[in-house]
């Protein structure tokens, strides 16, 4: 049984269609990310899971009912906005109380009892009685987060969640959501459009492109074997280039446009003629071992990021991109071999 | 905004009915009540269609005469807000916080006022004997007291006063959309100060000044209690007339008549304002 | 200022300022002075000072009634105007329908139709299917006038909220009535109180409405001050008046205190 499933959801705004026929099954407990660029049909979704749109087709199922008719004070769900939506005239412990309230199954004392407890979850026990306005914009989030678990939902949404913070509280959220999703269990969903956010926080990615999914996989599926152009440059850090794809007694190879040669691993994937293959930046490297594919190259320019350093070679008549650590980086001369594994260059299919 | 449930026009629809239902019965109503009842022969039962109100105002040298004034006067009026009201309401935007407050406070004290005590002040300043007068003995100007009630000039002084907020306000609301970094941005091109009033604030101001004097017309040539009070009797305006029809001689049909007469002279001359103004102020 | 301005400006300026003070203020200021003086005529210098015009106004029978009137008036246009208003103003900020924006307009309508017309309309629809003009038909007035009003400062306070305070209380659970108990006439608090204050302000200063919709024995401050200076102006009027002009200062800095000035402006 699923936790979450929406089946041949369609949806128009006026003559546009922002989602196709739309499948998604989500398993109890877990943490999935709706990634893609803006106008995906990532958020849209979203709301129609929170009951906020009303799909044109399609059935929604969450905790084995079907809730496609139920208005969202029915649906049992928790939505974290990206704006926060925190009631303004209400205390951080009030606004955390609230869903326990509405429901109003509990005692007041018991209410409060465990509003107080989400608040020591996410650290914010001793700032319960602050208005919103007087909390930073880190502090106001978690608010949010712990009002969205306080009432132990069927399911967690949440939209843009670390896109109103800067870098350093969003990687202190991240550990935050990822450690509350650990110990709670509970069923989430998210949609981003940072590629960075879905890999850290997700166990499974749901890739969305023009209304429906591109690609579904684990964030290390996705990143190391996408099979799109598509993917591969959304997720990032790739290189993307053309080969002439040929066989000759079962080695497959491919040239590049100045005619260099390079082996391709065997992949069912392969057929001759022209192909796009992606090459992620990390893969490249200037101490190639025996088994790699090798390529003469000359270093365009560099730039040292700390760690590491990211290099522009003009190779086989294409420009590539490596990020190599810093101390495994050629440096003193221009002409270089740089190389990778095989398996690394991988095959994309250019839809 | 707010779906998900089955009839997403149900909730606005509620929240509106009895506002609407309201302003049906309490404000258009009555004033589809005017339009027909400056049609219709008033005392006679049955009330019977007639354009007797409309030829009776048409052929009466008095009612022209009233007429001219008062558009004369809105005019002049308008004319005075314009000028006074624009560079007021530049300087409103520029100050520091303190004067701002100051100067809007100085805006919006008197506008909140009731007109007839506002206009009750002018009585005081502008009658024989009063504040005006006292002070140009004293200054020498003068050396025998003057007034300027029952006078044009004391009509336009008051109404000048009493309209200059909706124009100052007005002015304010565009003069608050234009980026600082625009007239900062001519002055460095090397447009001088005057210059850079001219050519960029001024223009981007014009919606808002075009409104506001609209407004300032209106209210002008539709006001009877400053220009009844200060003017009196011998200087009638259109509103004032129009208040003497309908609670002093009982005319309700040549009243009625005379007021759509006045709303359609104020339409008249409201397009054609607006259309040019919105030509110069090129809004989008 | 922007620096390098011309060095003749700012004393302009200064002097514009001044000339502008003195010209809107003064004729507040020789009502709240003649109010005080000692002499029965309205001349300027009074030749002395005397508090005697507000007892005489205290004593006055008159005045007292037309005070009660107008602050009746005024409370029931608040009560009213409020009533119809906020929901209206919520409807049209937070909702999106078609012929919204000819709704808004036909609401804000009653402000650009001179008052004067709407007077006379009214004053005709009471006379031919009512008993006349009355308190009530003062009350109705008054409110098709600050209706709008409402509408603006509820919708300009409800603009300046997350659009999505009211789905995220849905979705923790709030029925109907939670939401516009807990979440939604909450936020419009500062509205509502404005629109109040502007409510009161132009109901209780209205000649216009007033002196068309004059009813038997109903009879306003304004309508009161109205006929005094029509025929025998005396200090009595400054009194009440100034007494008037101290309740709008009031308004205006509680208005300051709960809403900002700069935004009404």
């Amino acid at each position: 049984m699923h936790q979450m499933s929406v089946r041949s959801i369609v949806k128009h705004f006026a003559d546009l269609k922002v989602l196709d026929e739309f499948d998604l099954d989500v398993a109890k407990g877990e943490f999935v990310a709706l990634l893609g660029p803006s106008g995906c049909g990532k958020s849209t979704l979203l709301r129609i899971i929170a009951g906020l749109e009303t799909p044109d087709s399609g059935e929604i199922h969450i905790a084995g009912r079907s809730v496609t008719a139920l208005a969202p004070e029915h649906r049992n769900i928790a939505l974290m906005f990206q704006s926060y939506a925190l009631l303004p005239h209400m205390s951080a412990i009030e606004n955390v109380r609230f869903p326990l309230r509405m429901r109003g199954q509990l005692s007041r004392a018991d209410q409060l009892r465990k509003a107080r407890e989400a608040m020591s979850l996410v650290q914010l026990g001793h700032l319960a009685e602050r208005y919103p306005r007087q909390l930073s914009g880190g502090q106001q989030q978690r608010v949010a987060l712990a009002r969205s678990i306080v009432g132990e939902p069927d399911l967690l949404l949440l939209d843009e969640p670390l896109s109103n913070l800067d870098a350093r509280l969003r990687e202190e959220m991240q550990i935050e959501l990822k450690r509350l999703h650990e110990n709670l269990g509970l069923t989430t969903i998210f949609v981003t459009h940072d590629q960075n956010e879905a890999l850290g926080l997700a166990n499974r990615i749901t890739l969305m492109n023009r209304g429906s999914i591109e690609q579904q996989g684990t964030p290390e599926e996705i990143y190391r074997r996408p099979r799109t152009v598509f993917a591969a440059d959304f997720l990032g850090g790739a290189n993307i280039f053309e080969l002439e794809v040929s066989e000759s007694d079962g080695v497959w190879s491919g040239s590049f446009p100045d005619g260099s040669r390079v082996d391709l691993a065997v992949s069912s994937d392969l057929e001759p003629g022209k192909c796009q293959f992606m090459l992620r930046k990390e893969a490249v490297t200037f101490d190639p071992e025996q088994s790699m594919s090798t390529i003469t190259g000359t270093i365009q320019t560099q730039n040292y990021l700390g760690g590491q350093t990211r290099s522009l070679i003009r190779a086989g008549g294409i420009e590539i991109i490596a990020v190599t650590d810093s101390d495994k980086t050629e440096t003193d001369r221009i002409e270089t071999q740089i190389g990778w594994r095989p398996d690394e260059l991988i095959p994309l299919q250019n839809v | 905004m707010s779906a998900g449930s089955a009839q997403p026009y149900r909730e606005p629809a509620i929240l509106l009915t009895p506002g609407l239902l309201f302003l049906l019965l309490a404000f258009f109503f009555p004033a589809l009540q005017l339009l027909a009842q400056s049609f219709l022969t008033f005392g006679t039962e049955p009330a019977r269609f007639t354009l007797e109100h409309y030829a009776k105002a048409a052929v009466d040298d008095f009612y022209a005469g009233v007429g001219v004034r008062t558009f004369r006067l809105a005019m002049i009026i308008t004319a005075l807000c314009l000028l006074i009201g624009f560079p007021l309401a530049v300087i409103i935007t520029r100050v520091g916080p303190a004067l701002r407050t100051v100067l809007i406070v100085l805006i919006i004290l008197p506008l909140m006022t009731s007109v007839v005590i506002r206009t009750f002040g002018w009585l005081v300043i502008l009658g024989p004997g009063g504040v005006l007068s006292w002070t140009l003995q004293q200054l020498g100007v003068i050396d025998r007291g003057i007034s300027l009630m029952h006078t044009e000039a004391g009509i336009v002084i008051a109404m000048v006063q009493v309209l200059l907020p909706f124009l100052v306000l007005t002015t304010l609301g565009s003069l608050g959309q234009i980026p600082p970094s625009l007239e900062e941005a001519a002055r460095v091109m090397g447009a001088g100060f005057f210059r850079g009033i001219f050519h960029v604030t001024l223009p981007l101001a014009v919606p808002g000044l075009a409104s506001g004097s609209l407004l300032v017309f209106a209210l002008s040539i539709s006001s009877f209690i400053t220009p009844t009070l200060v003017g009196g009797v011998r200087l009638q305006v259109m509103a004032g007339s129009i208040y003497q029809q309908m609670t002093g001689s009982f005319d309700w049909g040549f009243g009625a008549a005379l007021s759509m007469i006045l709303l359609l002279s104020t339409l008249l001359l409201i397009v054609p304002y607006m259309v040019i103004t919105s030509r110069i102020g090129g809004r989008k | 200022m922007i620096a390098s301005t011309p060095r003749l400006v700012p004393f302009a300026t200064a002097m514009f300022l001044l000339a502008m003070g003195v010209f809107m203020l003064l004729p507040l200021l020789v009502v709240i002075a003649s109010s005080l003086s000692s002499s029965s005529f309205l001349v300027f210098p009074p030749p002395g000072l005397s508090l005697q015009w507000y007892g005489e106004i205290l004593g006055s029978q008159a005045y007292i009634e037309a005070g009660w009137t107008s602050l009746k008036l005024a409370l029931a246009t608040v009560v009213l105007a409020l009533t119809l208003g906020t929901p209206a103003a919520i409807a049209l900020s937070r909702f999106r329908f078609r012929g919204q924006a000819t709704i808004a307009a036909l609401f804000l309508s009653p402000l650009i139709l001179p008052s004067l017309i709407f007077a006379i309309g009214l004053l005709i629809v009471f006379s031919r299917y009512a008993t006349g003009p009355s308190f009530l038909g003062l009350v109705i007035g008054h409110t098709v006038i600050t209706i709008p009003y409402v509408i603006r400062t509820v919708s300009a306070n409800l603009a300046d909220l997350d659009p999505h305070l009211d789905e995220a209380a849905r979705i923790m659970g709030a029925r109907w009535w939670q939401r516009y108990a807990l979440v939604i006439l909450p936020q419009c608090r500062t509205g509502m109180a404005a629109g109040a204050f502007f409510a009161f302000n132009i109901s209780f200063d209205d000649a216009v409405i007033a002196l068309f919709m004059r009813a038997p024995n109903v009879e306003t401050l304004p309508m009161r001050i109205y006929s005094t200076l029509e025929f025998s102006p005396d200090p009595s009027v400054a009194a009440v008046s100034t007494i008037m002009i101290l309740m709008t200062i009031v308004l205006v800095v509680m208005l300051n205190r709960i809403f900002g000035l700069s935004k009404i402006v």
